[in-house]
């Protein structure tokens, strides 16, 4: 039997993870719902997110989390000049040839990353935020209670971006219909690139945070990638909120899956989760329609 | 379809694997034996059979489907458990690892199909299963976190030997029979209803094609090929452990397959060949200084693919043939049916 301690322990740490997860997925929820484009490469946006972070904390001496104020705009430009030179010419195009291309991309992000840095893990030495806090007997870390912070409050700081401003507006009705809303006079190029570079800036805002305790190498991206489609199937269309319950869903699947199987088989659970969703729920468990 | 009308039809390209074998059966001699480049060779030649496979389930059907190592290597360590605990040789142990592998694409496939997933929930459910099947077996009550090796001995008994080029001409032999059942499956009544699903599936369902049953044959015939073939990439790769369920390599499959073009055989045979020997011989010269250097370029070359050339080099190949068509016939491995 199980200690419940540890377990509701794991528990809170999982959803704390799920927060991150959201953040990131939610990038892809928007790039995948607003675009119609499957973009494989998303995970690695997080992965070069982590070196940059790492990178930039090792010269400043700062930790990783804080470099997210250069590394969010830096990747929201970032993200607009990829979606210039590769996505727009795939849009519209076969699923097939948006995965080929995007998987593409993510084979150059991978070896590049492999290139420059090689295949040790890098993590930032200093863990200014990587202590502890406990009560109860529950231990929960600084870093990932702030990480778990700042990610609501995107989260919510998108959501009203999609609902209460002009901007938000043009995405969903470009969303809603891409043949109409040109003709309301919606510049669909431009919500496109813009919601792609939001998209890759969340990326960096959850590889900078999650740089705080965690370590980076060129593979990092592979499993960000799957868990965000993952939490993007569950969450259906269902706007941020969806993205919200199934990134914490997936964060305490893992944790369930790490504390009564082993840590090393936690994704599979998550997996096999997703091919039962996949065949029960096809539209996933928020789906609005 | 008769076997006789079968031979009648493809003859072309029966004739054209049997001499492009024949010929990448004669390059040892012309190596002298070099055992390191006869390495480089039975890789490239199996990832030729793994690529021609996969055209099954991506070309014909058109199902991305990024799980190659999961029948690959699940084939490969039921045939390898086989021989190391019960010394059952391989040759009947292959293909209790084909028929698991097809079992498992089967079991799979079934739901996945009845459900209607594609495009890229297919795509991402494949690409969970090789993950899902690598945690399982780093089970310790599985495989575990250790490498495991085949028993020493050599032989055809255990078909495996201290030297390359017998494995290399069984690997050719079996990529010309995987060639036959690619030409088989494009010939036939199944070849016709799985071009017709990946055109356009509503209409392919409209005219009366049952469009499960259809994708679920591709998926189990592509499997327990993958399965077979496992023990021999095992033997290749020297040992085996839940590394063996590689989900890199499995991208690289489907990777070859679009980038040679999609339901070509040929263009699978020299984009599979052509970028594992360039990746060897980059990894062999460059890749000391710079890692990943060849995977770069597979990612630079599917970009461009993608954006420019989306029916890849079977494509650049027949717009060639178009712009010169009273030149003289070219001889290509396999063609292009």
């Amino acid at each position: 039997m199980m200690d419940p301690i540890l377990v509701t322990n794991n528990v809170l740490d999982g959803l704390l993870m799920g927060l991150l997860y959201s953040l990131v997925a939610l990038g892809l929820a928007l790039i995948f719902g607003v675009m119609d484009i499957i973009n494989f490469a998303h995970g690695d946006f997080v992965m070069i997110g982590a070196y940059t972070a790492w990178l930039l904390a090792m010269a400043f001496w700062v930790d990783p989390s804080v470099t997210a104020i250069i590394t969010v705009p830096l990747f929201f430009i970032i993200g607009i000049g990829i979606y210039k030179l590769v996505i727009e010419p795939v849009l519209g195009a076969e699923p097939l040839i948006q995965i080929a291309v995007t998987v593409g991309l993510g084979y150059v992000f991978q070896n590049i990353a492999l290139a420059l840095w090689h295949a040790e893990p890098k993590s930032f030495p200093a863990p200014w935020l990587n202590f502890s806090i406990s009560a109860g007997g529950i231990t929960l870390s600084v870093a990932k209670l702030i990480a778990g912070g700042i990610s609501i409050i995107s989260l919510y700081l998108i959501h009203y971006m999609l609902t209460k401003t002009k901007f938000g507006l043009a995405v969903r009705a470009t969303s809603a219909n891409r043949e109409v809303a040109p003709l309301m006079g919606i510049n669909v190029k431009k919500v496109y690139a813009i919601t792609f570079g939001i998209g890759t800036a969340l990326t960096a805002l959850g590889a900078a945070l999650y740089m705080s305790w965690g370590q980076t190498n060129p593979y990092l991206g592979q499993s960000f990638s799957l868990l965000s489609w993952v939490i993007v199937a569950m969450g259906g269309l269902g706007g941020v909120i969806g993205v919200l319950y199934s990134g914490l869903i997936v964060g305490v699947l893992e944790a369930l899956g790490s504390t009564f199987i082993t840590p090393s088989a936690r994704l599979a659970v998550v997996y096999l989760a997703f091919f039962l969703l996949l065949w029960f729920r096809p539209r996933g468990l928020f789906a609005r329609r | 379809m008769a076997l006789s009308e079968w031979v009648r039809e493809s003859r072309k390209y029966i004739l054209g694997t049997i001499i492009l074998v024949l010929v990448l059966a004669f390059i040892p001699f012309i190596i002298g034996f070099d055992q390191y480049l006869l390495l480089i060779l039975s890789t490239a030649a199996i990832f030729a059979v793994f690529v021609v496979a996969w055209n099954i389930i991506g070309g014909y059907a058109g199902q991305l489907d990024l799980g190659a190592f999961a029948y690959i290597a699940l084939g490969g360590i039921v045939a390898a458990q086989l021989l190391v605990v019960y010394n059952i040789t391989p040759w009947i142990g292959m293909f209790v690892g084909a028929g698991v592998s097809a079992v498992l694409a089967a079991a799979i496939g079934y739901p996945t199909f009845r459900f209607g997933i594609k495009e890229v929930w297919y795509a991402l459910l494949t690409a969970a299963l090789v993950v899902i099947l690598n945690n399982i077996f780093h089970l310790p009550e599985v495989l575990g976190s250790l490498d495991h090796y085949l028993p020493p001995a050599n032989g055809w008994y255990y078909l495996k030997f201290p030297v390359y080029e017998n494995i290399y001409w069984f690997i050719l032999a079996m990529l010309a029979i995987v060639v036959f059942i690619n030409l088989w499956v494009s010939k036939s009544k199944v070849g016709y209803y799985l071009r017709a699903i990946r055109e356009d599936e509503l209409a392919a369902e409209a005219l009366g094609i049952d469009v499960r049953k259809y994708k679920l044959e591709a998926l189990v015939l592509y499997a327990a090929i993958l399965g077979f073939m496992g023990y021999v990439y095992i033997v290749i790769a020297g040992t085996y452990s839940y590394h063996t369920f590689d989900s890199p390599h499995s991208i690289a499959i489907a990777i070859m397959g679009i980038i040679g073009g999609l339901g070509s055989i040929a263009g699978a045979l020299t984009s599979a060949i052509t970028l594992k020997v360039v990746e060897e011989y980059l990894r062999a010269s460059i890749g000391a200084t710079i890692p990943g250097i060849h995977l770069l370029i597979y990612g630079l070359l599917l970009i461009i693919i993608g954006i420019f050339k989306p029916d890849g080099l079977a494509g650049i190949y027949e717009s060639l043939k178009k712009r010169r068509t009273s030149g003289r016939k070219k001889i290509s491995g396999g063609g292009n049916p």
